[in-house]
């Protein structure tokens, strides 16, 4: 995955538009009109010290967090008022930075879980585990074993997801995302709580599974070197505004970057 | 075993599946009496006031005690449908309050309303069946179609999304479940199911009145299914089965059989906190049974 020299977008149509969005909790302006545009096929990072509003985004962009003011577009449409599930089936999949995994089902129920939306069986086939209806579930459990080989969960299948150490709870929780069909994959911190090899590892897994489902990736991460080395263009929030964007090597020269993570210069 | 307390034990087991519904997909709600009580007025109305319903007046037609549950359960699931979606937004205690308000509001509808009798209720409800044990069998037949809908709901969608639902409401909206609908059609399932149990109910008790849907009687299904377990079907039919037997099994004791069976109700948690019938107490049980008849579909996938 080599960085876009120049950090400008792709020229097609933005996948999905963030139009100047505003959070604001009682007093705490979270996010202040901030604004980017996803291209189709990148891989996005979004940066910025602990409680710059990244999560809160997330939140706004996946229908968890209604926004104070703006609005989000997806190919063109305003996604407003659809909430979290409407907006998962226009295309748009998200994990969570403190893991919210379905912990008292199997690894290969969490998929299931996520594959189900997609495909409607009917009603009485189902009640009564008819022959196109069991035609139907064994070809979602396959689908579920498939992506569970690609996040290499496979042979975890039957445990319980809640009995699953850390890292193996990541990529459960991306392959429950990548079970939805998303066209965009929201990653918040994937790689909290990795060492510096299971990151190496995370980082290619990403781009593996962009490049397998030709997916547009968003991605909130710490971790400056990885993000440098994995996102196209990155955007830098601050104190809820946004304070940066352009390609990594734009950014990191960036005096107010520098300021933001390194402190005020006086 | 005495048939009159087998069939109180199959309607118990019936009204803790009606709260198992809900509890399914993480929902505390404790309505369940409410509806088994408008249920079982629609059966006591048609069948004491509406002659094709009440045949001679002491025995009547089974095909009018089908169309009774029909429509009591039809009734009683309009009702869930009506304010399931305001009441639903309510979350674990909050919700149970809220239901139990319900309970109260349509116990005191009965009480007061110019048809249903007042507090002394209806009676003299036509019997379908001349003994016990032809409710014995009509419910064990019902009790199994129930029991089979739930164990369907393990490999259907939108069982799977119950339990989602349950384990993480927010991860379930975000990964394209419907959790409000969701929520609804476990909530009117129960209520329907409460329906149709109390429509059956009404013919057995022969009397119907505004008691049998009171706040005791939600907490005494509640206890059917902490006691039996909630997170598959068999516990709450266990518990059901069980605790509506113990008061009458305690009997020879005289008073202190409430003690004891309050006892009961108060150790169960304590020492089975997920209830009798958990994943890996089914999954043990599901080994020892597929070891005796060869391969077999295992309960809990």
């Amino acid at each position: 995955m080599s960085a876009n020299p120049n950090g400008t977008a792709p020229a097609s149509a933005p996948l999905l538009q963030v139009e100047a969005i505003s959070c604001r909790f009682g007093g705490l302006l979270a996010l202040d009109r901030v604004s980017l545009e996803l291209a189709e096929g990148e891989i996005f990072g979004l940066i910025g010290p602990n409680g710059a509003g990244k999560t809160t985004l997330f939140n706004v962009i996946s229908g968890l967090t209604r926004p104070s003011g703006g609005r989000c577009l997806w190919r063109g449409r305003p996604t407003t008022g659809l909430g979290a599930c409407g907006i998962n089936r226009l295309g748009i999949a998200r994990t969570f930075q403190n893991l919210r995994l379905f912990e008292s089902l199997s690894v290969r129920e969490n998929v299931l879980v996520g594959l189900h939306h997609a495909a409607r069986a009917p009603m009485v086939g189902a009640l009564v585990g008819s022959g196109p209806f069991r035609g139907h579930q064994g070809r979602l459990e396959a689908q579920a074993l498939e992506l569970l080989a690609l996040l290499e969960l496979d042979a975890l299948a039957q445990q319980r997801a809640g009995d699953l150490p850390y890292g193996d709870r990541r990529r459960l929780e991306i392959a429950r995302a990548l079970a939805t069909a998303p066209r965009l994959l929201l990653l918040d911190e994937p790689a909290a709580g990795m060492n510096p090899a299971e990151k190496d590892d995370l980082r290619r897994l990403i781009g593996r599974i962009r490049d397998h489902f030709a997916l547009t990736v968003l991605i909130i991460e710490h971790h400056v070197p990885l993000m440098m080395r994995l996102c196209q263009r990155l955007a830098v929030l601050n104190f809820g505004e946004r304070i940066a964007l352009g390609s990594p090597a734009e950014v990191r020269r960036d005096p107010r970057v520098i300021e933001a993570y390194l402190g005020g210069q006086t | 075993m005495d048939a009159a307390l087998l069939e109180q034990m199959l309607l118990g087991a019936l009204l803790a599946l009606s709260v198992y519904l809900p509890l399914r997909c993480g929902q505390l709600s404790l309505a369940t009496p409410g509806f088994y009580a408008v249920g079982g007025y629609v059966a006591a109305l048609l069948s004491t006031g509406v002659p094709a319903f009440a045949g001679t007046g002491a025995t009547s037609p089974l095909p009018a005690l089908l169309v009774e549950m029909a429509l009591g359960g039809s009734l009683a699931g309009l009702i869930a449908l009506a304010i399931g979606r305001p009441v639903l937004r309510l979350r674990g205690i909050y919700l149970a309050i809220a239901t139990i308000a319900l309970v109260e509001i349509l116990r005191v509808l009965n009480l007061n309303l110019p048809f249903t009798g007042g507090a002394m209720g209806i009676f003299g409800i036509p019997q379908p069946f001349a003994h016990p044990e032809g409710y014995v069998l009509f419910t064990l037949v019902l009790l199994a179609v129930a029991c089979w809908l739930c164990q369907r709901l393990e490999v259907l969608r939108l069982g799977r999304a119950m339990l989602a639902i349950r384990d993480d409401e927010l991860a379930a909206a975000s990964v394209g479940i419907d959790t409000p609908r969701t929520k609804l059609i476990a909530f009117v399932a129960s209520a329907v199911l409460a329906g149709v149990t109390g429509a059956l109910a009404a013919h057995f008790l022969n009397a119907w009145n505004a008691r049998v849907g009171s706040f005791d009687a939600s907490i005494t299904t509640l206890a059917f299914v902490v006691f039996g377990g909630s997170r598959f079907w068999l516990g709450p039919v266990l518990g059901g089965l069980a605790l509506t037997a113990l008061p009458e099994l305690l009997r020879p004791v005289g008073d202190l059989r409430l003690i004891l069976f309050g006892g009961v109700i108060l150790l169960g948690p304590l020492f089975f906190p997920q209830g009798l019938v958990t994943a890996e107490r089914l999954r043990w049980l599901g080994a020892l049974l597929g070891r005796g008849r060869g391969r077999r579909k295992p309960l809990a996938p």
